[in-house]
């Protein structure tokens, strides 16, 4: 009863535009905003911030990236975790080069190398479709795997082949580094993942996002309608790589304050794909419920039955877990959590009555 | 100019003064050949019979070779293990055409695959519950295959030929050649192919689904379990083995996804140029290239032929 | 067939009539499309895929404003044939002008830039998305706004989307699909997402639309409307329209000039009268063994 659009006439094309044109939904969002930033910070435990909050929020972006690749224009890509490696490694390469800079224009700037690599990799679907394409993701991703363990530069020439974050600081307090706390990290990180969904969202409310739908859907017709086919696929890789990118310098600067190779290989690849499949292919919220769902279920697993069973069957049964719940939303709704919340809504429009 | 030579001329040099290396490095890559061809194969197979890239593949390698092996530490002598796990992996097939392809029978290509990938994991998870997850000793002599090996002497050097190697690739090749004549010459592998063709025009002529799909994943586990066998024999059986599927791909993208003769070429072909690559020009580069020249080579056969050596010409029609 | 269902079918296909009359007598009093200046010619095209010859040696020109319709039995290289005009095929032998321009092929961008906009036989809408996000695709074009702009999205990119948005309302007011606007089109049935379809089209603000049997499938009701619109479009845009049709009484009443196509091969090129009374016109769609 109370979320309807009763009165809520739109009186203008822009009104109807909005991305948010339900008056509940606006306050909801302003409503959630408010306590992700003003109340989470100071009430959270450090374990919730640093273990449950701020990897959600990173993955979440590196699932906007892929979304926006896989389930907006269509191109399925299984080289995330490698785009996310580039991202880490550039940051690293400029703050060591520039400790001055200010962390987060570095942060920004670094998804700029991650894009032109996704720019040169996306150059094969000019002529490769499908799942061959999918698999020339792959060689993105070994390939990156590869140099991020062989150039020594990219790791300055450390003897272990791993980086360690140092401390930058903004405003003098310190938000990279081991001396930068849960809370600030956390802050940096939300502020950061909530202007480029910012950016995502608008993109795909544009004539960008329905041109990617477009080619997405039958490209043939796309290319019928005067959409030029490379610019349009050249655009997500490189845009989707820019997000990976931030993501994965974010990881390592923000969160874990370290990388090493195996921290971009391609498992990480597929635990994006999974968020993007059960979050929902082409939706934006999808992400974050998926990168929730994904992140956190062995969490819950492990607290909820560590004390009865180790931390090995823990894994195994979460894998098994995620494993068969991606087929069960597959078959049962195959455009994710996305897809669900949408109903719910509409069922929320109708309550109490039932249809 | 001598990172030219360096490319160019300094690997035949050392080619042809060592001739015995090179028999020896084209043997490897042979053998290797053949076992990718044999990957490949099993995902061929589903892919001509359900339109399906079965991501799986690679993981049902690793558990009928864990199920032997852990068959065999119960204490099932080796014959009956084996016999045991082709039962295994029958009633995987009959789950997997069960609970996985039966509900998704419409669905996008697309859709399908993520639904392997959502498989993988689970079988992942699976065995790793069930059997542990530390490297296991594949029963090699135990199921009667040769251990040995052939020194040759040759060419002023010793080539080194396994014989599990050449019983590997003699196994490969008799399974290729029963696949493809079961393919070509049978009545139930005509139905494999109408069904890959058109699910529901094949349905309306009789032939049930469910019943081809079973057979084929079937014969996909049978290829898989061969294949764990043999990959087992020669480094050991554990998790990691499921990459060597992801090794497969390339294969796949040169030879086309419905071309059992391209499987076979294919493979020949990723599994000699990775290895030449690697031990003639890796070392330039700093070593352990393997893991991604394979898909650069596919990658550049790729883009003069979209569907692969052998592959089916997609024609559009709008 | 004995000679008297022959002539007796003869009689039948003499005599279809559409209810449109109105229509009817609307081209009949447009001046002569013969006169006037040639927006689009193919001249001597052949098309084979493999070994199948789709179109032999194949001449025809397309006049300013006119309705051509093609016309031929199944098979005969219809659809082929405006898969050449757009670009979607490249004919081994021949030429396509348009604009004046002679080239050997057309591509599907330079096609759609430069006003050539189509429908298709089988509905090629994009599933994903709402009717209105369908037609809005279709101002692709004629959106300029850069990569900066959109992502910033308040400000030059929004007031672009609104500008463009009031057009392709017009048009959804003209083919009367206001209420599935929103309506993802899968959901849609057959017959309005044809009409999507052409309004899709419609928002290029093509020079040339090219229609791939535009009502098949329709009832009778439906095929009225879509006629009324193929009409309107013509008379108020002046847009030249090249239609691929079944219904002979459609094609009698709507088109200025018909080309008949068969086997690949052209076999009749004239007004519509002309056409209907051409033996060899006859005999193919009848069936007589050539």
């Amino acid at each position: 009863m109370f979320y309807r659009e009763n009165g809520q006439f739109k009186t203008s094309y822009a009104a109807d535009q909005a991305v948010f044109p339900i008056l509940q939904d606006r306050i909801a969002l302003a409503a959630l905003l408010f306590v992700l930033f003003v109340v989470v910070p100071f009430t959270f435990s450090d374990f919730w911030l640093n273990s449950v909050l701020t990897p959600t929020l990173i993955f979440a972006l590196a699932a906007i990236g892929l979304n926006l690749l896989t389930g907006y224009a269509g191109q399925l890509s299984l080289g995330t975790g490698g785009f996310m490696g580039c991202g880490a490694y550039a940051c690293y390469k400029l703050t060591t080069i520039f400790p001055d800079v200010n962390i987060i224009i570095l942060i920004f700037l670094s998804g700029i190398f991650a894009a032109a690599i996704g720019f040169i990799f996306g150059l094969p679907s000019l002529r490769i479709k499908g799942f061959y394409l999918a698999i020339a993701t792959l060689a993105s991703q070994f390939f990156l795997e590869w140099a991020f363990g062989r150039i020594a530069w990219l790791y300055n020439y450390n003897a272990s082949g791993a980086i360690e974050v140092p401390t930058r600081t903004l405003f003098e307090l310190p938000i990279t580094g081991p001396t930068a706390t849960s809370a600030t990290r956390y802050l940096v990180v939300l502020a950061i993942v909530l202007v480029l969904t910012f950016v995502a969202s608008n993109l795909v409310h544009g004539r960008i996002g329905r041109a990617w739908m477009a080619v997405r859907d039958m490209d043939i017709a796309a290319e019928l309608i005067g959409i030029r086919l490379l610019r349009t696929k050249l655009l997500a890789f490189t845009i989707s790589s820019y997000f990976c990118g931030v993501a994965g310098a974010m990881m390592v600067f923000l969160w874990l304050g370290a990388a090493e190779v195996e921290s971009f290989d391609i498992n990480h690849s597929f635990l994006i794909l999974f968020m993007v499949i059960i979050g929902g292919l082409g939706s934006i919220i999808g992400c974050f419920m998926g990168a929730i769902f994904i992140w956190n279920l062995p969490i819950l697993l492990r607290s909820t039955f560590g004390g009865l069973i180790d931390a090995a069957t823990v894994e195994h049964i979460s894998f098994m877990i995620v494993g068969a719940l991606i087929i069960f939303f597959l078959i049962v709704e195959p455009h994710g959590l996305a897809r669900l919340w949408q109903i719910a809504k509409e069922k929320l429009r109708l309550w109490p009555f039932p249809y | 100019m001598e990172i030219l030579f360096n490319i160019f001329v300094q690997p035949f040099i050392e080619m042809f003064t060592a001739p015995d290396l090179l028999i020896q490095v084209l043997w490897e890559g042979f053998v290797s050949g053949t076992l990718y061809a044999l990957i490949a194969l099993g995902f061929v197979l589903i892919f001509k019979a359900s339109g399906v890239f079965n991501f799986a593949q690679g993981i049902m390698v690793v558990f009928g070779a864990l199920s032997l092996v852990g068959l065999y530490s119960l204490g099932v002598p080796a014959y009956v293990a084996l016999a045991l796990c082709i039962l295994i992996m029958f009633l995987l097939a009959a789950t997997v055409e069960r609970f996985v392809m039966r509900p998704l029978v419409n669905q996008e290509p697309i859709i399908l695959f993520m639904a392997t990938i959502g498989l993988t994991f689970f079988l992942i998870g699976f065995g790793e519950f069930v059997f542990g997850g530390e490297p296991k000793l594949m029963i090699t002599e135990e199921l009667g295959l040769p251990t040995g090996s052939y020194d040759i002497e040759a060419f002023g050097g010793l080539i080194i030929l396994q014989q599990i190697d050449i019983s590997a690739a003699l196994i490969a090749g008799a399974m290729v050649a029963a696949l493809a004549v079961f393919f070509n010459k049978t009545r139930i592998g005509r139905a494999l192919r109408a069904v890959a063709d058109d699910h529901q025009a094949a349905m309306s002529v009789g032939i049930t689904l469910q019943q081809i799909w079973v057979i084929v994943w079937f014969a996909a586990g049978i290829v898989a379990l061969a294949t764990g066998i043999m990959w087992g024999a020669r480094s050991d059986v554990s998790f990691a083995l499921q990459i060597i599927a992801l090794k497969a791909l390339p294969v796949l993208i040169l030879g086309g996804l419905t071309s059992i003769p391209g499987a076979i070429v294919g493979g020949l072909i990723i599994g000699l140029s990775e290895k030449m690559l690697e031990f003639y020009w890796g070392p330039m580069l700093g070593g352990s290239i393997e893991s991604w020249v394979p898909y650069f080579v596919a990658l550049i056969f790729l883009w003069f032929m979209p569907q692969g050596l052998f592959g089916e010409r997609i024609i559009e029609r709008v | 067939m004995t000679t008297e269902a022959v002539t007796s079918a003869e009689a039948e296909f003499r005599e279809t009539t559409s209810d449109a009359d109105a229509a009817a007598s609307a081209v009949a009093a447009r001046p002569i499309a013969a006169d006037r200046e040639i927006v689009l010619a193919v001249d001597s095209v052949s098309l084979s895929f493999g070994g199948v010859k789709a179109i032999r040696n194949v001449s025809f020109d397309i006049r300013k404003g006119e309705v051509r319709a093609i016309i031929g039995p199944n098979g005969a290289g219809k659809t082929s044939m405006l898969n050449v005009i757009n670009g979607f095929y490249h004919p081994q032998i021949g030429t396509i002008t348009y604009h004046g321009k002679t080239r050997k092929q057309m591509r599907p961008y330079l096609a759609a830039s430069q006003g050539i906009a189509r429908t298709f036989q089988n509905v090629a809408l994009f599933k994903g998305m709402s009717a209105l996000d369908n037609i809005m695709s279709g101002r692709a074009l004629k959106m300029k706004r850069g990569l900066l702009w959109q992502m910033l999205r308040f400000g030059p990119a929004l007031r672009e989307e609104i500008r463009h948005r009031e057009v392709v309302e017009q048009i959804i007011g003209f083919l009367e699909i206001e209420h599935i606007r929103k309506t993802p089109v899968g959901r849609l049935p057959y017959g309005l997402q044809k009409r999507v379809e052409l309004g899709r089209a419609l928002a290029m603000e093509p020079e040339l639309l090219l229609l791939d049997e535009p009502m098949a499938g329709m009832n009778l009701e439906e095929k009225e409307d879509m006629s009324r619109f193929v009409i309107d479009v013509n008379d108020h845009f002046g847009t030249t329209i090249a239609l691929i049709e079944h219904d002979m009484g459609v094609v009698m009443d709507l088109s200025d000039r018909v080309v008949v196509l068969d086997h690949g091969e052209l076999i009749a090129d004239g007004t519509p009268s002309e056409v209907q009374a051409n033996q060899s016109v006859i005999d193919a769609y009848l069936g007589v063994a050539h």
